[in-house]
């Protein structure tokens, strides 16, 4: 208990550290670090997105096609829209995506940032006059979060066409289908997916940082910095979905 | 005048007696010491990199650890800082390696940066290799990239660690000619401080100061 305590202390530190940090970017550096992010996001969105469709459309058709069978027995076809909204859209979108994005992105910052700590890039980089927080940190915040949510709009966008495709093979036409999506989709369902993506943006841009550069120099850290951060992120993704049900659903 | 370097009464690691240093503008100075004596960690406490145990490290009259982050950070770069091993981000080409420092801390066109990082890989010879990253470059022009970097704003005073590790003599040679900067009628251009293990014997003229770590004591080279 005292040790998670600690860790989230720490873990608040570093991020309030970095948002100060933003605050006094140089001009110059803006450009420096705008270039980290594009990478950043091309490798942490763009690279990801056959997984996140694949992942989506499979999810998504198996529990249409079941849903449209058993709602449909029940004489409830109305309830699918509901079902897809909230369930696909607003809960399973942005947590299954965090999740993939945490997996596969989280660990590779988390361990690119310790092997750079270890190699003394981090320390050349101070000695530079560069602020690590600038450099690594940053942008990688920035491009996680950026990625998260558009990886969610994929997924929300994905899941309902693969939806339409199960409807059809259980009978429904898209027509019927659409009217039921669209009238069971609120604005408040739309902001919550946002501000759910946000969240676990924040989250797997931060907590890999965080364990990434928190190794001291020896290369055996690093496979560690990058399973807590996949462990810690992982953890944080499920009590915060969980904080949303409790508090906004 | 004020020594653009000077160490006041430093505990180096593993040692008692705190140590006095200083390094003369316009000078070369070589603190020689055996691996894991401590002479590596001087570089780091000029730069506040580091926090020795006792005494503190003035550049330019300046306590860098002593500066808010921001300032600090600002600091460090009127001054050209060589880390051990090279430092150089792996996932940049050697000459984006080199460019880094300008973007980052001038504001210098893109065009403008690229007509100085022209000169700097010309200077230092490692235009062929400008694009490679540092895993597909040999060590030597790894070395040359990292302080070609560390040249990169043009320092009146360079902190080089362990910069001959792993050279032949006469690259060696030649990067300390290019990190003095040329000659003056007062010495070399730039003031040097260098820490290692040894130094090429063909590097004693270029170098005006030398001493050796013995027993925890500076001890100066004739």
């Amino acid at each position: 208990m005292a040790r998670s305590i600690a860790w989230l202390g720490a873990l608040a530190r570093f991020f309030f550290r970095t948002l100060e940090a933003a605050r006094w970017l140089p001009r110059a550096g803006r450009r420096v670090a705008f270039r980290v992010l594009l990478k950043q996001v091309w490798f942490t969105a763009l690279q990801a997105l056959p997984i996140i469709i694949v992942l989506s459309s499979i999810l998504s058709f198996l529990v249409i096609s079941q849903a449209v069978r058993e709602l449909g027995r029940l004489g409830a076809t109305e309830l699918l829209g509901r079902l897809i909204v909230v369930a696909i859209v607003r809960e399973l979108g942005p947590l299954i995506t965090a999740l993939a994005v945490a997996g596969r992105s989280g660990t590779a910052i988390a361990a690119e940032l310790a092997t750079n700590k270890v190699m003394g890039e981090v320390n050349a980089l101070e000695g530079m006059g560069i602020d690590p927080l600038h450099y690594h940190v940053l942008p990688r915040f920035g491009a996680v979060i950026l990625s998260v949510l558009g990886l969610v709009i994929v997924f929300d966008v994905t899941a309902i066409f693969s939806g339409l495709v199960a409807a059809g093979a259980n009978g429904m036409t898209g027509q019927r289908y659409f009217e039921i999506v669209l009238a069971s989709l609120s604005f408040r369902d739309v902001w919550l997916t946002v501000a759910k993506a946000l969240v676990f943006g924040v989250i797997v841009g931060m907590i890999p940082s965080f364990h990434g550069l928190a190794v001291r120099g020896s290369p055996t850290e690093i496979p560690i910095a990058a399973s807590q951060a996949a462990i810690g992120s992982i953890l944080t993704i499920f009590l915060c979905s969980g904080l949303f049900v409790l508090l906004l659903a | 005048m004020t020594a653009p370097l000077r160490f006041e009464g430093i505990t180096l690691p593993g040692h008692q007696s705190p140590i006095n240093l200083e390094v003369p503008e316009h000078r070369a100075v070589l603190v020689l010491g055996p691996e894991a004596s401590g002479v590596d960690a001087l570089p780091g406490y000029a730069m506040a990199l580091d926090q020795p145990a006792t005494g503190r490290a003035l550049v330019f009259g300046e306590d860098i650890a002593r500066l808010p982050r921001r300032s600090a950070l600002a600091f460090r770069r009127k001054v050209g800082y060589l880390p051990a091993g090279d430092g150089l981000i792996h996932n940049l080409s050697l000459q984006d390696n080199v460019a880094l420092p300008l973007r980052y801390g001038s504001d210098l066109s893109e065009r403008e940066i690229t007509g100085r990082i022209r000169i700097m890989l010309t200077l230092l010879r490692i235009t062929d290799a400008a694009e490679r990253r540092p895993a597909d470059a040999t060590e030597e022009q790894r070395r040359r990239a990292a302080l070609a970097r560390a040249l990169a704003f043009d320092p009146a005073l360079v902190i080089l660690a362990d910069p001959f590790d792993g050279l032949t003599d006469r690259a060696a040679a030649e990067l300390l000619e290019l990190a003095r900067g040329g000659e003056t009628g007062t010495g070399s251009r730039r003031t040097v401080f260098m820490t290692g293990q040894s130094a090429p014997q063909l590097l004693e003229p270029r170098i005006e100061v030398r001493y050796r770590l013995a027993k925890g004591e500076l001890q100066r080279l004739s």
